[in-house]
């Protein structure tokens, strides 16, 4: 027994890896803490709702001018589920993952983004960035100007956004003329739009 | 066969039966919630009569008994003792009575049937249930400064975020000797020590170096999971939650819970994702097993075995960080299938890892199994009385190592499982330590020729299903057998998107009533090793060593003495570092 000990114990030779004086070797799809690219990211909040241990959170400000995003890599499993739903990849899983830090503070980051006006009532109601968003795959789907600015790519490649299954240019070209205002003020415009045509459709709108 | 003898088979209906005969009129209701899952509904009353007879009158066997504040839907409490039959007719039956919301009292089960002793004295501390005739009347989860009159899991209870102000200051447990000798010397062990995440407070009640018996205390923290999956998650994000119950099997209890909402949900889960739900379950076992048998070899004096099987784990840990991009298990099911498919790639490394944690673990094994220490340190000792294993319902290893053949992937196959050729339960009947870390070893060798097994037998295709319609306060079970044993889930959907009631129970909940069964006649040098071969979700037991023994009673053993002696005896490398 002794034999086959120091058998198996020269067969072995060394036990350990280089890490930390050598770098690790990760598999590919490796999750590790999950970075954030602020010019990409739209502040929709996708990946705050999709989120299981809240460790992302999307806050407006009091003066509600301004949302942030922030992430508590404390709370954070690593799970990847931000990075799935993410409309413009903002969020990837990196392979990063030596997060210790000295003080708990450091484990957080946050991002604010401006939030845009309701053209007609000034209430604030959404991300400009992501109201900007919007417009673009509006007029991706339209066939008209073709996407600019920051995020092209990820422009093109929404096609689950609501308008371009829509359909028809006219339906683009209404649903683009209301991308300035508010819920508010759009419910309150199909509701006067429902009224009037209410008569030749039915009046089976509810 | 024609249709209608076919619907008349379908599993469980024979129990069902079987107490509609034995018992005329007890019946008042049978629902059905999967092909293999049976729920009927008794008076309360009829409860000791019924779950006696489907236990020990039809081989049954008693997982778990959920608690239920059903008021909101129904106006009453309700009580599910859910049945894993493994004879003839292999099925889960759950026995479900309502309990008056003005009495709140309900006939124990316990004495007829022991296994319920958990589970009624944990529905007493969560609903304020009384079973009345239930022998232990002590808490059994919430802590010693809880209010009385405080139940965590009613729906009118609390604000999950809010901890009430505590009771008392003092720990007031009181620990039962249900031994015969007069005069004992009593041992603590616990609860806390600084390098002890998981803590437990044991008393070993000894007659020189005997334990006469022992008496145990866990749940120091209890983390409120099942609270917090109600209040604050959506269903669809709990699979994350049911991860984090173990450091361990943290896949066996996402799949778990994964499967106890498809089921009751209806949901079709992809024949690609079942098989690699199974593969992950069986990179789980892996990588515990080789835990396991590392720390046998530790108990036994060979710490240079200890530290060539943790080597050989890390390659377990590289699969797990192949196949998941972690290296734990974790984060890869959701409710309809999983995340991630195995590519082409990954499916060759796998099976090269698996080769060489083959040869490695077979020279390992080799080697322990012929070290003089392995027999006499665990042959015949923490024997496990098979009549006691019987009306407790252990599970794993446990149960496995007393000659019971309980495995729910062979008694009950899901997912890859039911497709799997020329494997079996793998039993032995020492009753002791070894038979436990003997079972483990050829469960080892099993795992990794399903591993291989799977990977060639998984049908290429989707990996998740979506797009379901979720139906409200619809229930199922959700089976897997983690390394430990089987782990349970029990969930009902709500009418928000969220559990309404969600009961995970792990494999060791059901080992630990055992634990003093195996202390009693052994010497106190063997503790150590009685409680690793449970292999208990909470792996520092070894580690804790003894509190203040002095201020304790006139009576207990000097820390010193006892640290001497287990120094003497299992030569533990940890004992330095834990002290300092």
């Amino acid at each position: 027994m002794m034999l086959k000990l120091f058998k198996e114990i020269r067969k072995t030779g060394c036990g350990t890896v280089g890490y930390p004086y050598a770098p690790l070797d990760l598999p590919k799809g490796y999750r590790g803490k999950p970075s954030h690219d602020e010019a990409a990211c739209i502040a929709c909040g996708a990946c705050a709702v999709a989120c299981p241990p809240n460790a992302i959170s999307m806050e407006l400000s009091s003066e509600q001018d301004q949302i942030t995003w922030a992430i508590n890599y404390g709370r954070c499993v690593f799970c990847g589920r931000c990075e799935e739903v993410c409309p413009t990849f903002a969020v990837k899983l990196s392979e990063e993952f030596e997060l210790a830090v000295m003080s708990k503070d450091d484990l957080e980051e946050s991002c604010a983004y401006p939030v845009a006006t309701c053209a007609r009532c000034g209430k604030p109601y959404a991300s400009a960035k992501e109201i900007d968003y919007a417009r673009r795959v509006l007029a991706q789907a339209g066939g008209g100007e073709a996407a600019g600015g920051g995020a092209p790519a990820a422009a093109s490649e929404a096609p689950g956004a609501p308008a371009a299954s829509a359909g028809s240019p006219a339906d683009v070209a209404a649903s683009l003329s209301k991308i300035g205002l508010c819920l508010e003020c759009r419910r309150r415009d199909d509701g006067v739009a429902a009224v009037r045509h209410a008569p030749a459709q039915g009046g089976a709108l509810c | 066969m024609t249709r209608k003898e076919a619907a008349k088979v379908r599993p469980g209906q024979t129990h069902v039966e079987a107490v509609r005969d034995t018992f005329p009129g007890a019946v008042l209701d049978v629902a059905r919630q999967a092909e293999d899952q049976v729920t009927i509904t008794i008076p309360a009353d009829m409860l000791p009569d019924v779950v006696e007879f489907l236990y020990y009158g039809r081989d049954g066997w008693l997982p778990n008994m959920v608690g239920n504040d059903e008021r909101p839907l129904n106006g009453r409490y309700a009580l599910y003792y859910l049945l894993s039959m493994e004879g003839a007719d292999p099925s889960f039956v759950t026995v479900r009575a309502e309990v008056d919301p003005s009495t709140r009292e309900f006939p124990s089960v316990t004495p007829r049937v022991p296994a319920c002793v958990w589970s009624e004295r944990e529905v007493r501390d969560m609903f304020g249930l009384a079973p009345v005739g239930l022998p232990d009347e002590r808490r059994l989860v919430l802590p010693d400064d809880w209010p009385d009159d405080l139940y965590p899991l009613r729906k009118d209870s609390m604000d999950y975020r809010r901890r009430p102000a505590p009771a008392t200051d003092v720990e007031n447990y009181s620990f039962l000797y249900e031994g015969d000798v007069e005069e004992t010397t009593e041992v603590p062990m616990g609860p806390l020590h600084i390098t002890s995440d998981e803590p437990g407070h044991f008393r070993l009640f000894v007659e020189g170096e005997e334990i006469v018996d022992a008496d145990y205390r866990l749940f120091y923290v209890h983390r409120g999971m099942e609270k917090v999956a109600e209040s604050r998650l959506s269903y669809d994000a709990v699979t994350f939650l049911a991860d984090r119950i173990c450091g361990i099997c943290g896949c066996a209890h996402s799949v778990a819970y994964a499967e106890s909402v498809e089921r009751a949900q209806g949901i079709e889960v992809p024949l690609r994702a079942q098989y690699i739900r199974t593969i992950l379950l069986e990179v789980e076992r892996l990588h515990s097993h080789l835990l396991n048998l590392g720390l046998v070899c530790h108990y036994c004096g060979f710490d240079t075995g200890f530290q060539h099987f943790f080597r050989v784990r890390e390659k377990a840990m590289d699969l797990a960080e192949l196949l998941t991009g972690a290296r734990k298990t974790y984060g890869l099911n959701l409710i309809g299938g999983v995340r991630r498919d195995i590519l082409e790639d990954q499916k060759m490394a796998t099976v090269r890892l698996v080769r060489e944690l083959r040869g490695d673990v077979e020279a390992l094994v080799d080697m322990l199994l012929s070290t003089a220490n392995f027999e006499s340190r665990t042959a015949g000792i923490g024997r496990l009385d098979p009549k006691a294993a019987r009306d407790f319902s252990p599970v794993g290893p446990v149960a496995r190592g007393c000659g019971f053949a309980r495995d729910v992937r062979f008694n009950h196959p899901f997912d890859g499982y039911a497709h799997l050729e020329g494997f079996g339960v793998r039993t032995h009947d020492g009753c002791d330590v070894q038979s436990r870390t003997l079972v483990r070893i050829e469960e080892f060798m099993d795992s990794l020729s399903m591993i291989e097994q799977l990977l060639d037998g998984a049908p290429a295709g989707p990996v998740l299903t979506e797009g379901w319609t979720y139906a409200p306060h619809k229930f199922a079970l959700g089976y897997t057998e983690a390394p430990r044993g089987e782990d349970m889930h029990w969930a009902m959907a709500g009418d928000n998107q969220k559990c309404y009631r969600w009961r995970a129970k792990a494999a060791t909940y059901s080992n630990w009533p055992v634990l003093r069964h195996m202390f009693r006649g052994n010497t106190v040098a063997d503790a150590a090793i009685i409680v690793g071969s449970i292999d208990p979700c909470y792996s520092c037991t070894d580690r804790v060593t003894v509190v203040d023994v002095n201020k304790r009673t006139e009576t207990v053993l000097t820390k010193s003495q006892l640290e001497s002696y287990c120094r003497r005896r299992t030569h533990s490398p940890l004992k330095g570092r834990g002290d300092a």
